[in-house]
């Protein structure tokens, strides 16, 4: 178990939200990009699909070498890291280095830019509710939640 | 010049800089240490590539010789990469390379890294070489 404290793994590889899994294969090639992918059913009225698909997919994987995608779907869901989100993650670590030093106000400025820019990414939104004073299972997520799912669930591939 | 502190690719630089204006800047024998690129007469500089000065702005370098300076946003602007700054605290944060990062998700590599165990052990993606590797992200929230 590792610990991603400034976020810096999750923009490396583009991680907007969790339980992500991403798959790499011998030779260090990402057969299968982020995707949200839960341990099990616990939850399966908000994430909509079931955890067995994705650990079926994943024994044939490691047992057989069965590649979990096409190229063609792979090259499909890559995408260059946008401007936006880059800014707001870049404003959240400076928040969370202002919070950490005890500038509180500013840390606070800087974290209400990152919400800003990054409305639909989980990491900055869900991930700074703890920060802010909030429930990260309380009434402000399921506000978040709502709006997102409204949204049509931006970001979202299972 | 005074102290100010700039956050790079996982590492903390305290580097010699100033704060005027509301911006941060970075003296200019500090930029290789926070950016990996060096202002040079010619540009901004890294191996044989080249960015003319001009593409930091006008007023982006200021004073000459031991003394000249480079303002962040500018710098960062030129590199194509995000930046926050607080000239409060004389803190800013530069986001990875856009290009950097595409090169690793567009060309489907996986992106090297190094993160902390749960003791604060260096754990790498190299550790695992040669091997498949499931890589799965949760929060405790």
């Amino acid at each position: 178990m590792l610990i991603d404290r400034d976020h810096a793994w999750a923009e490396r590889y583009g991680v907007i939200n969790v339980p992500t899994t991403i798959w790499v294969d011998e030779d260090d090639r990402i057969v299968r990009p982020p995707a949200i992918a839960p341990g099990d059913d616990k939850f399966i009225e908000f994430v909509g699909f079931s955890a067995e698909p994705h650990h079926a997919a994943l024994r044939a994987w490691v047992r057989d070498g069965v590649a979990p995608m096409a190229d063609a779907e792979i090259r499909a869901r890559r995408s260059a890291p946008d401007a936006r989100l880059q800014e707001a993650r870049a404003e959240r670590r400076l928040a969370m280095h202002l919070l950490r030093a005890g500038a509180t106000d500013l840390g606070h400025a800087h974290l209400d830019r990152a919400l800003a820019l990054a409305p639909d990414d989980w990491t900055i939104q869900r991930g700074s509710l703890p920060v802010r004073g909030k429930d990260p299972f309380g009434q402000d997520f399921f506000d978040f939640y709502q709006r997102w799912e409204a949204a049509g669930r931006p970001g979202y591939e299972g | 010049m005074t102290t100010v502190t700039v956050v790079a690719d996982g590492t903390v630089h305290a580097v010699s800089g100033a704060v005027r204006d509301d911006a941060v800047w970075l003296r200019s024998d500090a930029v290789p240490t926070v950016t990996g690129w060096s202002l040079k007469p010619e540009g901004l500089c890294r191996d044989d590539v080249c960015i003319p000065r001009a593409a930091l702005g006008a007023d982006a370098i200021a004073g000459s010789g031991a003394d000249e300076a480079v303002e962040l946003r500018a710098l960062a602007g030129a590199l194509q990469r995000a930046v926050a700054v607080e000239p409060a605290a004389a803190l800013a944060v530069l986001a990875d390379a856009p290009a950097d990062l595409a090169g690793s998700i567009v060309e489907g590599r996986a992106p090297a890294f190094t993160l902390p165990d749960l003791d604060g052990a260096p754990v790498a993606l190299a550790d695992f070489a040669g091997r498949k590797k499931l890589l799965f992200a949760w929060s405790s929230w």
